[in-house]
Formats: structure tokens, C-alpha cells, sequence
């Protein structure tokens, strides 16, 4: 059997005046587990690299260990020399003598015995490091975009292209039809005459099944027929709902006559909109905020939306009185406060409240409210407009159920990382964008749209076959009792059961090898390829010893 | 994959490497091109490293950022090229040409592995800008702990042989050969088919006096100020002390202070600055903590629970209609405020005012290198429908170089402005 390298690193004199690697040889050579050690002056370096490849083929080792910096710094250049010589990259492990013994412990004695700890932990477990295979599958570049309000058809447009098709699915019922929101109509046009894209309108998505590279949707279009789209990866844009205010009698919603919501005012482009009362309307309340406190966040948007209203109304007629009442006014976009400030301009006035409500008063209404510095006031108005949040729309859970994905509190999609992957699913290929995600200004949808055609053109490339993770788990089939514990706990979906055979069965390329399928089974049948029972065994009783 | 055009065609330049120039490089390395990375420090990561923790999960920033530096690091088409300024843009969308001007480190990147030996021999002292000048480095100094690359560089303007000095002490000391005082500066020309620009922003002073952190105003401090003090690899290791090294007993965090002066909404203050008051009481124990607040902007949906749950830990929450007026008063700072028609004042041991999001510094030259439009404030123009794309083919824009953003969406517009250019030069 070929036996196990050890190369020990000084790292110039960081490593080698800090521990005494003589006598860590010297130890690890005394019991006997390891061929040879070999130390060298710079391990990382050209020469070094050269040497470390040369000493693993002269001497055919089958397992190596390197005891030299952090593996976030040298661990790739290390595989890399592995490789190079017909070494799978697997059968090295690295032992951190620098950051965690070198730099970190001042007494020399006790930085060498650490570090011999950890080296014969490491000597330990290599032996039983298996070669782990670089496995890799076709992908389908082609996308299904769910959802044809603006954020499906913008990310529509930006990912159609040369090789790769793109399926526009409009969702009956959900207001993502193409052109139902503010989607322009003449960029459904141009999508419905591109070549490379299919719009299919009212379609009923009744599944979702598969992986990144290889997705099929079974969709019912508006014709009742049932088709298969395949797609190597999907876009989820479906869309929201606005928050409704009727439950809530302090507004007047659907009570009183002449109160309205900005969005049902959205597409009046011109003239005088209907403000819900047969009274001539010489003065109208504006309230922002409305859901906020019941919801749990600002919506971002109804701000700008609820001033474009009053400038609109200003326009078509200058001689109305228009009052906005807000709590905060929430103007984070670069032009917003220009934008506030024209609207002031134009004689509308702002008010700012802490509560506000809205009553019949006389033929017409009255807005109460309470004042900042906490006084109480009225103002009389004929009519009421109220800028309205926004509310996750009831389709995510069934998309999330298909699909794997998480929902926040709020029922919004959530995001694989907040920062760094904000479309991203913990479902690899799949994406959100829009509002289905969040509350969202027309500039975050097309920021969200573009992002979305970026991850996808970068991680599907016609042609190209994806490489699988290595390490990830596997379930042994005679030990498992088929409990389903592990399927709980895997978060990709990885882990199913497969009911005729009653054990546990793990996808490959879902699954990220976190390892807590093999820490939730009872009976050792779950185990992560590269932290193998038997290998933590050896190296924390080393460690311990 | 762009075969059948002429070498160079596909490669892509992006300049800045903080988290939208790393985001958009990845995104487009993964599609298969080559990158050029420029970046003017002589580390990168730009200004995320120097977070503590970031909004919403109060996640360590560095911890959050290095593995995408690390993919930088080890990305074969990726090729960073750090103390690196653009000089010169020919041609066209598809074409171009680009004369970048790389200043000498006078540290070899690959000699150096990173042990610092050179730092403490160095004679020369003088004020990290990176710290806000909260502590000193020698003239041979990477900017913090952590950094990458993982290498010092010598500010020759600062070291003793620029001033006829023969003083070899970091050469001395390295025992890697990695000191080499005859590097030079060099030009040099690459071809792109497209460029990102990935400039970030300047974290302004509009709302802040000319002295703060001096003299009187000492313990008044901007936004980066705080939040190196509670860097765990800044110069108070964490510790939010007053610069007469006290841990102050009471702190206001002062919003909208520039807001007026600049005539925009930095939009991400209202959000770091309740992270702070986290901060405060994490490191404080029974600190008293103010926050004059002009409007809370927290749009999204983990904004409003985050403030709300951190005014819950006992925030005196102060709404003005101006923003206060801060003097120095002894050691510490007296806040003057409007609220509810009156006139009051209360004196803290240390202020901290809603530092302005501004246009980078050069931003207006490099608009006028590559040809692109700014807007009344600075910040570089984007097409309407486009939110990625400059004004000019071939050129995209990524972060607050279009103006204050907060991470997510800076990353977004990386991805976004990487899918224009995937689009524009063949996928």
C-alpha cells in the first residue's frame, strides 16, 4: 500500500523559530504512521512546488499531509501540485502550523506540541481519505421566466439571446400578466416577434421539478392544454399585491364615499381622476403609510408613487387643494428630494402625523389626526387618497413548496445570503426578482431584472457542462432504516426518500455536502464523504490525546 | 465564446475592486472572460473591510467579503492588478483600448508571504488613512490586519531613501528577497471589449465642521470614525473609546446632517447608524444613546424591525425638524436642537453625525476619460431603462457610482452591469 508524505514547512523563519519542527519529525517518524517527512524552506514557493511534486512521484505516496499556513491561503496551490502529478486532490490535508501555532502561541514548547497534535490528527485521518470524483453534467442553457409583469419581461429580454431560449410564463391570476403592471407594451412586442423567446399568456404553472442545468415546469396554458418546458434554470418574478385597507374602519375604505388608493389612480395619465365621490372635488387628503404598522415595514415606494399622484392631480387641476399627511417621508432615490421639493412647489401641502384617521363629515369627510408635538387637528377634504403598501402575494408558498425556497416572515422569497446573492435561492438556478421578493421601485425591479440575466448568463453557458461539488454526502443503503430524519434536515432539497426501497437518497447536484443529514441520522448510514465517522474519529481523538 | 473576434475583444476592464468591482469580475470570470481588475489601493475589498458587522444579520464584513476575495485571488481570469489608476480610453464599444498606469508597491507579490517582519524596523511613522488617521503606520504598511492581497507596500513619498536616505531596514529584515527599492512604475495597454466602472464613493463631510475630531470637537466623529473604533482590527481593537481613550457614557448618532447641503438622501444612513446604537450598547455597558432623527427612511422589509428592535434596547429617540447644532464643550460634545417648538440642548461624551455619501474622489476625470456623463451632484449617469449602462456604449456602471445604494443592490447592479456586458459582447 503507498504509504503517507509529510512535508513540514518553515515558512522562512515564521514557522521554524517559533516550532521546533526536528522534533515533530522526529515524533511523527516515531510512530511510525507516515513514509517519510521532508522539510522544506518555502513550501508555496516555485522551488518548493517543484520539489513537492517531484518528492510525491519519486516516492508514489497515496496519502499527504502539509503542515505549513492557513488552508485559506495555500490549500489550492497545494491540490494543484497533487493534481499535477496524478494525486487526487482529495487524498491531501493541510495542517495550519502558522496562524494557529506559529503566530498565535509565544511559549515555543507548547506552540511544538500543538502543532505535533495536529499534524499526527491530520496523519490520522488522511489514511482514510478516499478519492473523491470531479463529476460534471450537461446543463440546458435555456430559461423559464415565471411571472410577465416588468420583472419578468425585462429579465426576459436581457437573458434571450444567441444559444439560449427564454420561456415567458404570464400567471393567470396573479396581475404578471405581460403588460398587466407598468410593463411597456411595446417590449412584450419585441419579445413575443424575438426568436428566441416564447410568451405563453395565462398559463397555470402546476409543477416545478428538477435541478440547476435540468428543470422541467408542467405548465397548463390559457387554452387548457398541458405542456413540459424544459429549462436549465428559473426566474420567479410573480409579483405582489397591494395592502388592503378595508379591514381597516380608521380609513374609511370601502365605506366612505370618496376614499380611493393611489394604485387604482396608476394608469389616469390624463385628466381629473374619479375620486370616488359624485361631489365636486376642490380639496383632497393624501395618507402615506398606510398598512405600515400592520405590516412591519416600509414599503419604500408609496412616497414617490402618492406624490406623483398630487402632482398629476395639481396638473389637470391647479385650483384643488392637495394635502399629503406622512409619518416619514422615505425619499432615498438620488432625485427624490428634488422631487419633493417640485411637488411643494406646485402648492402641495405636507403634514406630518403620528395617528391619523378618516370620518364623515357633513356631506364630506375629515381627516383627524394627532400632530407631531402631539396636538390634535382636523382638516375637511372631499376627498381621500390612500398610498398603500405592499403584500406578499399568495402564490409564493405554492412556488416555495415546488421549489424548495424559503419564505421570510413577511411571505416574501428569501434570499441564499441578503448581501451577497439577493436573487439567489437557497435552490441553485433558481432565482427571485421584484416584487415577489419585496417591495420594490421600478428601478429596483430593473436593477433586480439585469442582476438576475447576469447570474444566469454567467453560470449557463450554451455549450459548457457544470462541475458538480465532490464533497457531498452519501447514504449507505444497508444501514439506513429509511426514518426520513436526514430529509428534514438537509436545506437544498438534496436528501428524498425513495418509498419502494424505504432508505434515503442523496442528488448530487443539490447537494452543498454541509453534513447535516449526516449528523441527523441515528444510525450511520448519512455520511459526508470528506468527514467520514471514522475520520473525525481519528483526528479529534489525536487532537484530544 | 467571442472565438471568431480578435484577441481582447471579450476581455472586460473593471475599475475599483470593492464589493460591486469583485461582484461583477466573478460574474463575468465564471462566464469564461478574462478581467482586468484595477484597483488604485494597494489592497482591495474597498470600503466593506472596514465594517465591523453589516445590516441586516450583523454579520462580520470581513468574515462576509474574504471568500469573494479569495475568489479573485485564485480566479484564473481574473487578473488584479492593485496600485493601478486608468490614464488613457481609445476606441469604441467592442474596441477598446486602455493605457493603465501601475505605480511601483516596491514589494514583490510573489516573494512576500505576508509575516510583517519589515513593518517594525521601519523608522518612519505617520497616520493610517485607513484608521482616519485614529493610528500610525510605517512608511512600509499594508492598511490593516487582513487585508488583501496579503502583501505590504511602501509609500516611497514617505520613506526615508526619497529623501536622499539610504535606509535599508524593511530589506534587512525580509528574508524572502521581497524588497525591491528599484521597482518602477509602468504602462501599460490592454484591449476590451467593455468597461465597468466600479468607483464606489467618497464618504463626505457635508454636515460635518472642518475640525471635527480636533480640538474642540475631538469627540465629534464621522461615520468611518466610529466604525474603525469598533473594528476588532482597528486601532482601539474594538473598543469604542473618546480620544482621550474613555469609554463614553453617552452617545448621539445625528441624522440628515449633510442632507440639506447635498440635496439628496444618502439612504443608507438611517440603517447604519441604528447599527451603531448597536454597536453602543454591545461595547457600552449602560451607555445613554440619542438619535436626532429628521425622517427615518428604512425602506424594505428587514428595515423598520431592525430599528425598531434596536430603539427597544433604550434609544432616547429625538425628532427634529433641522438637524441639531453640535459645538465642542470641554471633552465633550452639546447638541442644540428644535423639537416640538422648543429650543433644548444636552451635552454627550461623543457625537456621531450621518457621514454623506459624495461622488469619488476623481470621479469627474474619469467621466471625462471615458467619455460618460455625471449628473447635477457628480455621480455618473445611467441610461433610464438601463440601470447598469453609462451613457456610452460599451461602458457600464456598477455601485454608488450612480449614487448611495446599500450592499444588496450594489451587488445587483454588479451582476446587472456583468449581464449587459455578457449581452453586448457575446456570451
Amino acid at each position: 500500500m503507498p504509504g503517507i508524505g509529510l512535508y513540514l514547512c518553515e515558512c522562512g523563519p515564521n514557522i521554524a523559530d517559533s516550532i521546533d519542527l526536528d522534533l515533530v519529525a522526529a515524533e511523527v517518524e516515531k510512530d511510525g504512521k507516515v513514509a517519510r517527512v521532508e522539510r522544506f524552506k518555502l513550501l508555496c514557493s516555485e522551488d518548493g512546488k517543484k520539489f513537492l511534486a517531484e518528492s510525491i512521484k519519486e516516492h508514489g505516496y497515496g496519502h499527504v499531509v502539509v503542515a505549513a499556513c492557513s488552508p485559506k491561503q495555500h490549500q489550492t496551490t497545494f491540490e494543484e501540485v497533487a493534481a499535477g502529478v496524478g494525486l487526487n486532490p482529495h487524498m491531501i490535508q493541510m495542517v495550519n502550523i502558522r496562524e494557529q501555532c506559529a503566530w498565535m502561541t509565544p511559549d515555543k514548547e507548547e506552540a511544538t506540541g500543538k502543532a505535533l497534535r495536529l499534524v499526527r490528527a491530520a496523519v490520522s485521518r488522511v489514511r482514510y481519505h478516499r478519492a473523491l470524483e470531479q463529476k460534471e453534467i450537461e446543463c440546458n442553457p435555456d430559461v423559464v421566466v415565471i411571472g410577465g409583469g416588468t420583472a419578468g419581461v425585462e429579465a426576459a429580454r436581457r437573458i434571450a439571446h444567441e444559444g439560449r431560449k427564454v420561456h415567458l410564463l404570464g400567471v393567470a391570476g396573479l396581475g404578471s400578466e405581460p403588460g398587466a403592471d407598468d410593463a411597456p407594451a411595446e417590449r412584450v412586442e419585441e419579445l413575443k416577434q424575438d426568436p428566441l423567446a416564447e410568451v405563453h399568456e395565462g398559463c397555470t404553472v402546476q409543477d416545478l421539478l428538477g435541478f440547476f442545468g435540468s428543470f422541467i415546469a408542467r405548465v397548463k396554458t390559457r387554452e387548457e392544454e398541458e405542456i413540459e418546458i424544459r429549462a436549465g434554470s428559473v426566474v420567479l418574478a410573480t409579483g405582489a399585491k397591494p395592502f388592503d385597507p378595508a379591514g381597516f374602519p380608521g380609513y374609511g375604505y370601502g365605506m366612505l364615499a370618496g376614499v380611493t388608493t393611489v394604485g387604482e389612480h396608476a394608469r389616469a395619465e390624463d385628466g381629473a381622476p374619479a375620486l370616488g365621490t359624485d361631489r365636486p372635488v376642490k380639496s383632497v387628503a393624501v395618507i402615506h403609510c398606510v398598512g405600515r404598522e400592520k405590516l412591519g415595514y416600509c414599503s419604500g415606494t408609496c412616497c414617490m408613487e402618492a406624490m406623483g399622484f398630487a402632482r398629476r392631480l395639481k396638473q389637470s387641476s391647479p385650483e384643488t387643494e392637495v394635502t399629503e399627511f406622512f409619518r416619514d417621508l422615505c425619499l432615498p432615490g438620488i432625485g427624490d428630494d428634488g422631487f419633493h421639493r417640485e411637488t411643494e412647489e406646485l402648492g402641495v401641502h405636507f403634514v406630518r402625523f403620528r395617528d391619523v384617521e378618516v370620518a364623515q363629515d357633513g356631506d364630506g369627510l375629515a381627516v383627524r389626526y394627532q400632530a407631531e408635538d402631539g396636538s390634535s387637528d382636523s382638516l375637511a377634504v372631499d376627498a381621500v387618497v390612500l398610498a398603500v403598501g405592499v403584500k406578499a402575494g399568495p402564490s409564493n408558498a405554492d412556488f416555495a413548496g415546488m421549489l424548495n425556497l424559503g419564505l421570510d416572515e413577511h411571505g416574501f422569497f428569501q434570499s441564499e445570503h441578503p448581501v451577497l446573492n439577493p436573487v439567489g435561492t437557497v435552490t441553485e438556478g433558481v432565482f427571485t426578482i421584484g416584487s415577489c421578493r419585496g417591495p420594490a421601485s421600478t428601478s429596483d425591479v430593473l436593477i433586480q431584472a439585469g442582476a438576475a440575466a447576469g447570474k444566469v448568463l454567467s453560470a449557463l453557458v450554451p455549450g459548457r457542462r457544470m462541475k458538480l461539488e465532490t464533497r457531498t454526502s452519501e447514504v449507505a443503503d444497508k444501514l439506513c432504516t429509511g426514518c426520513g430524519l436526514c430529509v428534514a434536515a438537509c436545506a437544498y432539497g438534496a436528501v428524498t426518500r425513495d418509498d419502494a426501497r424505504r432508505v434515503a437518497v442523496v442528488n448530487e447536484v443539490l447537494c452543498r455536502g454541509c453534513g447535516n443529514c449526516a449528523a441527523a441520522c441515528p444510525s450511520g448510514a448519512a455520511q459526508h464523504r470528506q468527514f467520514t465517522a471514522r475520520q473525525l474519529d481519528q483526528e479529534v481523538t489525536q487532537v484530544l490525546g | 465564446m467571442g472565438e471568431q473576434q480578435p484577441a481582447g475583444r471579450s476581455d472586460v476592464l473593471v475599475i475599483g475592486a470593492g464589493l460591486a468591482g469583485v461582484e461583477a469580475s466573478l460574474t463575468l470570470a465564471n462566464a469564461g472572460r478574462k478581467v482586468y481588475l484595477v484597483e488604485r489601493q494597494p489592497h482591495f475589498g474597498g470600503n466593506v473591510i472596514k465594517s465591523e458587522e453589516v445590516f441586516p444579520n450583523m454579520e462580520c464584513a470581513t468574515c462576509m467579503i474574504a471568500p469573494k476575495q479569495s475568489d479573485v485571488i485564485e480566479n484564473r481570469n481574473v487578473e488584479l492588478l492593485t496600485l493601478t489608476d486608468v490614464k488613457e480610453v481609445r476606441g469604441e464599444a467592442g474596441a477598446f483600448e486602455v493605457t493603465l498606469r501601475r505605480s511601483a508597491r516596491y514589494v514583490s507579490l510573489e516573494n512576500c508571504i505576508g509575516c510583517g517582519a519589515c513593518f517594525e524596523p521601519c523608522p518612519v511613522s505617520t497616520g493610517n488613512g485607513f484608521e482616519e488617521g485614529m493610528s500610525q503606520r510605517k512608511a512600509i504598511y499594508v492598511a490593516s490586519a487582513g487585508v488583501l492581497p496579503n502583501a505590504p507596500a511602501i509609500a516611497m513619498g514617505e520613506c526615508l531613501r526619497s529623501k536622499g536616505d539610504d535606509c535599508t531596514a524593511c530589506r534587512d529584515a525580509c528574508m524572502f528577497d521581497a524588497i525591491d527599492y528599484e521597482d518602477k512604475d509602468e504602462e501599460l495597454t490592454i484591449e476590451v471589449g467593455a468597461i465597468v466602472v466600479a468607483t464606489g464613493y467618497r464618504l463626505g463631510d457635508a454636515g460635518l465642521p472642518e475640525e471635527h475630531g480636533k480640538g474642540e470637537l475631538k469627540n465629534m466623529l464621522g461615520a468611518f470614525e466610529f466604525e474603525r473604533l469598533r473594528a476588532s482590527n482597528g486601532p482601539t481593537e474594538g473598543e469604542i473609546r473618546t480620544r482621550d481613550g474613555e469609554a463614553p457614557k453617552s452617545v448621539a448618532f445625528i441624522h440628515c446632517a449633510g442632507r440639506e447641503e447635498l440635496g439628496y438622501c444618502s439612504q443608507v444612513c438611517c440603517r447604519y447608524l441604528a447599527k451603531f446604537a448597536r454597536y453602543a450598547f454591545d461595547k457600552l455597558d449602560g451607555v445613554e444613546v440619542y438619535e436626532f432623527v429628521r425622517e427615518e427612511s428604512v425602506p424594505g422589509k428587514e428595515a423598520q424591525r431592525f430599528v425598531e428592535a434596536t430603539l427597544k434596547k433604550g434609544v432616547k429617540l429625538v425628532r427634529t425638524a433641522a438637524p441639531p447644532k453640535v459645538s465642542g464643550n470641554g471633552a465633550g460634545v452639546k447638541v442644540e436642537y428644535r423639537a416640538n417648538g422648543k429650543s433644548e440642548s444636552v451635552n454627550v461624551d461623543m457625537a456621531v453625525l450621518a457621514s454623506t455619501i459624495e461622488p469619488a474622489e476623481g470621479a469627474a476625470d474619469l467621466a471625462g476619460l471615458l467619455g460618460i456623463e455625471t449628473d447635477r451632484f457628480g455621480f455618473f449617469r445611467t441610461d433610464g431603462t438601463e440601470p447598469a449602462s453609462a451613457t456610452r456604449a460599451g461602458v457600464f456602471i456598477a455601485g454608488c457610482g450612480t449614487g448611495p445604494k446599500d450592499m444588496p443592490t450594489v451587488v445587483l447592479q454588479a451582476q446587472a452591469a456583468a449581464a449587459g456586458v455578457l449581452k453586448l459582447t457575446g456570451n
